[in-house]
C-alpha cells in the first residue's frame, strides 16, 4: 500500500486523549509534523511527551481522537506504521544478551532489509559512533551511552520517513550528540520528519524547525522559536525563559531557588 | 559492624538477587500483552510483582527445600518401611548424590544473578568498610541457599540418627551432609561464574560457542543424573551395596575412593556394620582428603563471594570487531536465530537445549531392554519425550525478557512470533522419532505402522506449543501475574493435546485390533489438532 506523502503531514494527531485510570495523560492533544520538519516536544516531567510518542507508535491506545503516521492508523495498520518509523525509547530497550551485531541482524531480518543495504548503513553508522570495540560484546556489558548508540542505529537502519525519538541524546557524549543532531538534520533534508522529546533547551533551540510545549497532556504553545517568543512578549529571551513563562513555572523556580539557598546557607541567605 | 546488623542489611542485596533471578526465571513479566496495548493494570501488576518478589522467592525456596528433603529421604525408603533388603552405605551415598545434584541445579539458577555484581551496586555507594561490605554480601549469599542446606542436612542427620542410633555415625553424617552442601554451592558458584564470564566476554569465536555448549551439556547431564537417581533408586541400591560391600574386590575399593561412597561406607562402619578392611581404609583416606577439599572449597567460595562483592569478579576482554558485516535472514528465520541466541545465553533457560539429547537417551533407555518394539513402548517413549518438549515454549517466552518491549515496536505480527516458537519446539522433538526409527532397525516392531506414531506426534507437538503460547498471550492480556506465575493450565492443555491422539489410537486399536487403522486415526487426530492450531494462529 503506498500513498502520496508529499502534501500530507507525516505525523498527525487530532484531539487525542489518553487516560491511565483516573489520570488524564493526554487531554485533546493535537499536533502535526510535516516532511522536512524537526519537531521538538518540550514539557515538564509527566507532561505527556512519552505518552504522545507511544500513541504514535501504537503502543498506547487513546480513548478518543485520531492519529495518522504517514497516512496510516497506528492501531489498525500497525505493521505499515511500524515499518515507516524509526523509534528510540526513553530507556533504550534491547535484548541485553545479544551483541550489537546480533541485535542488528535481528532488526534487519524483522524489517526485511536487503543485506547489502543493511550492511552499508550499519557499517557507516557503527563507524561514525565508534562501535568497533563493542560490536561483538553483549549489550548488557555496555554503558548507557553505548546502548543508546545501538538503539539509535537500530532506529536509522531502515531509513524510515519518520523518526520518533524519546530523549535521543540521553547518555551520549558531546561527539555522539553532534552526530545524532547531524543525522536528524540530514534526515529532514531528504524529506523525512523527526519528532523528538527533550529536556535540553539548547538542543531544541538550535535544532528544531518547530517546537511544541506540552503541559498536563495539552499542547499549550506551538510554533517556531520566534512565534513562541512573541507569545510571551519576551523578544530575544532564551527558550528556557519562554518555556518557564508558558508553563507558568517562573515563580515556582524562583521560589525553589530561594528554598535551596536557605537549605544550603541557612540564615546567611538573608 | 555487628553480625546482627550485617545480617539485617544483607536483606537489601539479597532482595536484589532474588528479584533479578525471579525476573530471569520469570522473564515473561516483561511481556505485557503482545498485540494488546499496555494498560494501567500492567503497571500495577509490575508493582505488585516487584513487591511480591521476596514472598514468591521465599515460597519457591520453601517448596524446593521440601522437595529436596523428600528426595534425600527416598533412598532410605526401604529402611523406613522396615525392610533391611538394602544396605545403609548405598542409601547414604545415593541420598548425598541426589541432594548434591539437586542443590547444584537450584543454586545455579539463583547464583547466576548473584555473580553479576550489580546486586551489590547500591551498597558500594554507601560509606561501609570493605570488610563489612564483604560480610553483608556473604550473608546475602547465605540467604539464597539457607533453607535448602538446612533442610538437607537436617533430614539426612535425623534419618541416620533414627536408623542407626549411633552418635558417631550421626556426627559423621552431619559432617558429610555439610560437606555435600559446601561442594554443591562451590560447584554451582564456579559453573555460574564461568558461564557468566564466558557470556560477558562476548565475541563470535567457535571457542565461545563450544564452551557454552559444553556447559549446557554439563547442566543437562546433572539434570539427567539427578532425575535418573531419583526415579530408579531401588534398581541402583542393591547393585551399589553389592559393589560397595563385596570383600576385597577392586570395584568396591575404587568406589570407596569416590565421594559420596566414602561417606556412605564410613557411616555404615560407625553404625556397627561390617565393611571390608581395604574398602574401609580407602574410604577413610578419601574422606580425610574430601574434608580438606571441602575446607578449601568453602574458602574458595567465600573468596569468590568477596571478589564479586568488590566488583572484581569478571574481567572483560573486548575484541575489536574486524568488520561490521551482518546477515539479513527474513523475519521467521531471524526470529528463530534470535530466540536460539537469547535462550542459550541465559543460564536459567540454557539447559533446555539439552532436552533433545535427554529425550533421546530416555527413549533409548525405555526401549533398549525389550526384545520387540511394542506399540506400548513407542507410545510411552513418545509421551516421555513430548512431556519434556512441552517446557520449551514456556522457556522461549521466558527468554524474551524485556526485549519483548522492543519487539512490540517492530513491524511483525504475533503470528510470526508464535510460528517461530512452535518451529523451535518442533525441532527439539524431532530426535525422538528418529531415535525410535533407529531402534526399530535393531528391535523389530510389532507393526511397522507403529514407527509412524512419533512422526505423526511431531504435528501434535506443534499444535500443543501453539496452544500453550496462545493461552499465555491471552492470560497475560487479562492479568499479567496469572500469565507469569500460573503455568499449570498451559502445560495441562499441552499435555492433553499430546495425549488425545494417543488415546484415540489406543481406543481404536482396542476395538479393531488393527494397527493400520489405529495409526491412521492417530494421524487424523493430529491433523485435526493442527487445523485448530492454525485457525488459532490466524485469529491471534
Amino acid at each position: 500500500m503506498s500513498r502520496d506523502l508529499s502534501a500530507e503531514p507525516l505525523v498527525e494527531v487530532s484531539d487525542v486523549s489518553v487516560r491511565f485510570g483516573s489520570f488524564l495523560a493526554l487531554d485533546n492533544l493535537s499536533l502535526r509534523v510535516m516532511p522536512g520538519e524537526i519537531f521538538g516536544l518540550l514539557g515538564p516531567n509527566g507532561a505527556g511527551k512519552t505518552t504522545t510518542i507511544k500513541v504514535l507508535m501504537g503502543l498506547v491506545v487513546p480513548y478518543s481522537g485520531k492519529v495518522k503516521v504517514c497516512g496510516f492508523d497506528p492501531l489498525s495498520e500497525s505493521v505499515d506504521v511500524k515499518s515507516r518509523i524509526g523509534y528510540v525509547a526513553e530507556n533504550s530497550i534491547v535484548y541485553e544478551s545479544l551483541s550489537p551485531r546480533d541485535f542488528f541482524e535481528f532488526v534487519v531480518s524483522m524489517r526485511r532489509i536487503d543485506q547489502a543495504a543493511a550492511n552499508r548503513v550499519v557499517s557507516r553508522l557503527a563507524d561514525v559512533f565508534d562501535l568497533a570495540q563493542f560490536f561483538d560484546s553483549p549489550i548488557a556489558t555496555l554503558s548507557m551511552g553505548l546502548k543508546q548508540k545501538v538503539a539509535l542505529i537500530a532506529a536509522f537502519i531502515h531509513q524510515p520517513p519518520v523518526l520518533l525519538l524519546d530523549e535521543p541524546l540521553n547518555g551520549l557524549d558531546a561527539k555522539s550528540s553532534r552526530v545524532v543532531k547531524d543525522l536528524m538534520s540530514l534526515h529532514v533534508e531528504r524529506g523525512g520528519a523527526v519528532l523528538f522529546s527533550t529536556h535540553i533547551m539548547e538542543i531544541a533551540e538550535h535544532l528544531c524547525t518547530r517546537i511544541g510545549i506540552i503541559d498536563h497532556g495539552k499542547v499549550i504553545a506551538e510554533g517556531t522559536l520566534e512565534q513562541l517568543r512573541s507569545k510571551t512578549d519576551g523578544q530575544g529571551s532564551s527558550l528556557e525563559e519562554v518555556f518557564l513563562k508558558l508553563t507558568n513555572e517562573e515563580a515556582a523556580v524562583a521560589d525553589r531557588t530561594r528554598m535551596l539557598r536557605e537549605a544550603f546557607f541557612g540564615n546567611e541567605a538573608h | 559492624m555487628k553480625l546482627t546488623e550485617a545480617w539485617r542489611l544483607s536483606k537489601l542485596p539479597y532482595r536484589e538477587v532474588v528479584f533479578r533471578s525471579l525476573a530471569q526465571e520469570r522473564n515473561r513479566m516483561w511481556w505485557g500483552a503482545f498485540g494488546r496495548n499496555s494498560t494501567n493494570k500492567d503497571v500495577s501488576d509490575d508493582f505488585e510483582l516487584s513487591k511480591k518478589a521476596l514472598q514468591i522467592a521465599k515460597f519457591d525456596k520453601l517448596i524446593i527445600a521440601v522437595f529436596n528433603v523428600v528426595v534425600s529421604i527416598i533412598p532410605f525408603g526401604s529402611f523406613l518401611l522396615g525392610s533391611a533388603a538394602f544396605g545403609l552405605s548405598g542409601s547414604v551415598s545415593l541420598s548425598l548424590a541426589i541432594t548434591f545434584g539437586f542443590m547444584t541445579l537450584y543454586a545455579i539458577q539463583t547464583l547466576s544473578s548473584f555473580v553479576g555484581t550489580e546486586s551489590s551496586a547500591l551498597l558500594t555507594t554507601l560509606p561501609i568498610s570493605s570488610n563489612d561490605f564483604s560480610l553483608i554480601t556473604l550473608f546475602s549469599f547465605v540467604r539464597s541457599v539457607d533453607y535448602l542446606v538446612v533442610g538437607s542436612v537436617l533430614s539426612q542427620v535425623v534419618l541416620v540418627a533414627y536408623l542407626t542410633l549411633s552418635p558417631l555415625a550421626t556426627a559423621l553424617m552431619f559432617v558429610a551432609s555439610l560437606m555435600n552442601s559446601v561442594f554443591a554451592v562451590a560447584v554451582a558458584l564456579w559453573l555460574s561464574s564461568v558461564f557468566h564470564k564466558n557470556y560477558m566476554r562476548g565475541g563470535r569465536s567457535k571457542r565461545t560457542t563450544v564452551f557454552r555448549g559444553f556447559f549446557i551439556l554439563l547442566w543437562g547431564c546433572l539434570l539427567f543424573g539427578v532425575s535418573l537417581l531419583m526415579s530408579v533408586p531401588y534398581y541402583v541400591l542393591p547393585i551399589l551395596d553389592k559393589s560397595l560391600l563385596s570383600v576385597n574386590t577392586l570395584a568396591g575399593f575404587l568406589l570407596s575412593l569416590i565421594y559420596p561412597f566414602s561417606a556412605g561406607l564410613i557411616v555404615t562402619r560407625l553404625s556397627g556394620s561390617i565393611v571390608p578392611f581395604f574398602t574401609l581404609f580407602g574410604a577413610s583416606v578419601a574422606m580425610a582428603i574430601y574434608v580438606l577439599g571441602a575446607w578449601f572449597s568453602a574458602k574458595w567460595s567465600l573468596g569468590t563471594v568477596k571478589r564479586i562483592s568488590q566488583g572484581v569478579g569478571v574481567k572483560i576482554d573486548r575484541l575489536r570487531a574486524v568488520d561490521f558485516r551482518i546477515k539479513s535472514r527474513g523475519p521467521l528465520r531471524g526470529y528463530v536465530v534470535k530466540d536460539l541466541r537469547v535462550t542459550s545465553r541465559n543460564p536459567a533457560t540454557a539447559f533446555f537445549f539439552v532436552l533433545p539429547v535427554f529425550e533421546t537417551v530416555i527413549v533409548a533407555f525405555l526401549a533398549w531392554n525389550v526384545e520387540f518394539l511394542r506399540t506400548s513402548t513407542v507410545l510411552v517413549a513418545t509421551s516421555m519425550g513430548a512431556i519434556f518438549v512441552l517446557l520449551i515454549p514456556l522457556a522461549l517466552l521466558t527468554s524474551e525478557g524485556k526485549g519483548i518491549e522492543y519487539v512490540k515496536t517492530l513491524p511483525i505480527t504475533s503470528q510470526r512470533l508464535l510460528t517461530s516458537k512452535a518451529l523451535i519446539t518442533m525441532a527439539t522433538f524431532v530426535p525422538v522419532p528418529f531415535a525410535l526409527l533407529c531402534l526399530a532397525l535393531f528391535k523389530p516392531p510389532t507393526s511397522w505402522f507403529t514407527i509412524s506414531i512419533p512422526f505423526f506426534m511431531v504435528i501434535s507437538i506443534v499444535s500443543a506449543s501453539i496452544f500453550e503460547i496462545t493461552i499465555f498471550l491471552r492470560s497475560v492480556g487479562k492479568s499479567k501475574i496469572a500469565g507469569i506465575v500460573n503455568d499449570g493450565e498451559k502445560i495441562l492443555v499441552g499435555l492433553l493435546t499430546v495425549f488425545v491422539p494417543e488415546i484415540a489410537y489406543a481406543l481404536v486399536y482396542l476395538f479393531s485390533f488393527n494397527h493400520a487403522f489405529a495409526t491412521l486415526t492417530l494421524g487424523g487426530v493430529t491433523f485435526a489438532e493442527i487445523c485448530i492450531a492454525l485457525y488459532v494462529v490466524r485469529r491471534s
